[in-house]
């Protein structure tokens, strides 16, 4: 006797959105950074910033600033950060 | 009842019994802690068979990670959570209004606030299914309002992947993340039911579902004036203003029978309730002086800057329900202001 029961999570599920190809390099890239509006990401992302400069070969560091924390984005945000070739999104709570 | 032959597309593994099930779910952090019902291949089915869908069926997208939920894993974890297959089609009811944008779920899931879904079931299903709307109806007690509301905590866990330290990056939570689902009273009440009153036609079901914080229990014993009454709910919402969020939405009023026959007698409705508490819940910015945050009373619109718990009389949720003693009332206030807002949702008309 065995009782056969089922995953209950997504598994593979696909999001209905694929992902954006990942870059093998950061060599002369056009990074953004979107900071969450959060007390202490500009501290964070001005970190990142200096470490993508300095380490990474970056060409261009973009800054994004999202209005509220806890919602999406902004259509004209998304618009904007299409200049960058990748985007590092960080919350600094 | 003869099944739809229907396939599930979910990986299956072959267990000795339900006690090995339970503890290879616990093992994968598949459940909320508590034990689980071992979803099987027949309760699956008998589970999309009540609620009239195929296994492959969207219930809904979560649009900011745009991920899917399938009938096929709902009914996975609401047989999990212990749900009757007759309950079906109000979880997917209240999963449908919670992929709607302005509830905003994959934020109220996430944020440290804390929160977690705060459900009002009315209509003809309440009866149906033996929901409680009377006796200690936020605790425990009755299956219909304890599976439903866990359903929905397992769907977020296991499909979703709001899992604390994750996805889920509550703070302190609270304990209506297991479950915080309750029926309506409206044999014992002459108001209007929450979901009539958001659009759903008289004697048909509906759900409402807010990103509920923690509910705040008032008592008023010594008054029988109706406007004594509806002041201490104000206050209690202008306390939370000032101690957890200023921000204005959806706060929801759970009344029960003493109070409520007292605001009757004197010929209040839900309406001059929700009147009453725009014009009184409000708090000035000098006020937070007085609760250990003077720190913020000169910024911005400075110490008489006015703000309201309710952006407008309709952002305030009044329910009917709890025993019958006692002059008791519950607050519960919103995640974060109209960051989320409540959303109200018919149940298929297939519910029996």
């Amino acid at each position: 006797m065995s009782i056969r029961v089922f995953d209950p999570t997504a598994e593979d599920a696909p999001a209905t959105q694929p992902g954006a190809a990942r870059l093998t390099s950061l060599e002369g890239r056009t990074i953004g950074l979107l900071d969450n509006s959060k007390f202490r990401v500009r501290e964070l992302l001005d970190h990142v910033e200096a470490i993508l400069r300095a380490h990474f070969g970056v060409a261009q560091v973009l800054r994004f600033r999202k209005p509220d924390a806890s919602r999406p984005a902004p259509p004209k945000i998304l618009a904007d950060m299409q200049r960058c070739e990748a985007i590092i999104a960080a919350v600094g709570d | 009842m003869i099944l739809p032959r229907q396939t599930l597309h979910s990986t299956a593994y072959d267990l000795a019994d339900a006690l090995d099930v339970n503890e290879l779910y616990q093992q994968k952090g598949w459940t909320d802690g508590l034990p689980i019902v071992p979803p099987t291949e027949e309760r699956i089915i008998e589970c999309l068979q009540a609620v009239g869908l195929a296994a492959t069926d969207i219930v809904g997208v979560e649009h900011i990670r745009q991920r899917p939920i399938t009938a096929e894993k709902v009914a996975i974890n609401a047989v999990m959570a212990g749900c009757l297959p007759v309950y079906m089609p109000v979880v997917v009811a209240i999963l449908r209004a919670m992929c709607q944008e302005p509830f905003n779920m994959h934020g109220t899931a996430a944020s440290t606030g804390g929160s977690a879904p705060f459900i009002v079931v009315n209509g003809p299903v309440r009866a149906a299914i033996g929901m409680n709307a009377t006796h200690n109806v936020l605790g425990s007690g009755n299956r219909a309002n304890a599976t439903i509301g866990r359903a929905i905590r397992l769907v977020l866990i296991n499909v979703l992947g709001c899992i604390p330290g994750q996805l889920d990056r509550s703070t302190l939570g609270h304990p209506g993340k297991y479950t915080f689902c309750i029926a309506e009273d409206e044999e014992d009440s002459p108001w209007t039911p929450l979901a009539q009153e958001r659009g759903v036609p008289a004697g048909m079901s509906g759900i409402t579902v807010m990103a509920g914080a923690a509910p705040r229990q008032l008592l008023n014993e010594w008054t029988h004036d109706p406007e004594e009454i509806v002041e201490t709910f104000a206050a209690e919402m202008r306390h939370n203003m000032l101690t957890y969020s200023v921000w204005s939405g959806n706060y929801a009023l759970i009344i029960p029978k003493q109070l409520r026959e007292l605001l009757v007698a004197a010929g209040w409705h839900k309406h001059d309730i929700r009147e009453y508490i725009y014009r009184s819940a409000r708090v000035l910015r000098r006020d937070w002086a007085t609760v250990g945050k003077a720190n913020i009373v000169h910024r911005r619109g400075g110490p008489d800057q006015e703000f309201t718990a309710l952006r407008a009389p309709d952002d305030l949720l009044v329910v009917a329900a709890g025993g019958p003693a006692g002059g008791f009332g519950m607050v519960i206030p919103p995640w974060f202001g109209a960051k989320s807002e409540a959303m109200t949702q018919a149940i298929d008309v297939r519910t029996p």
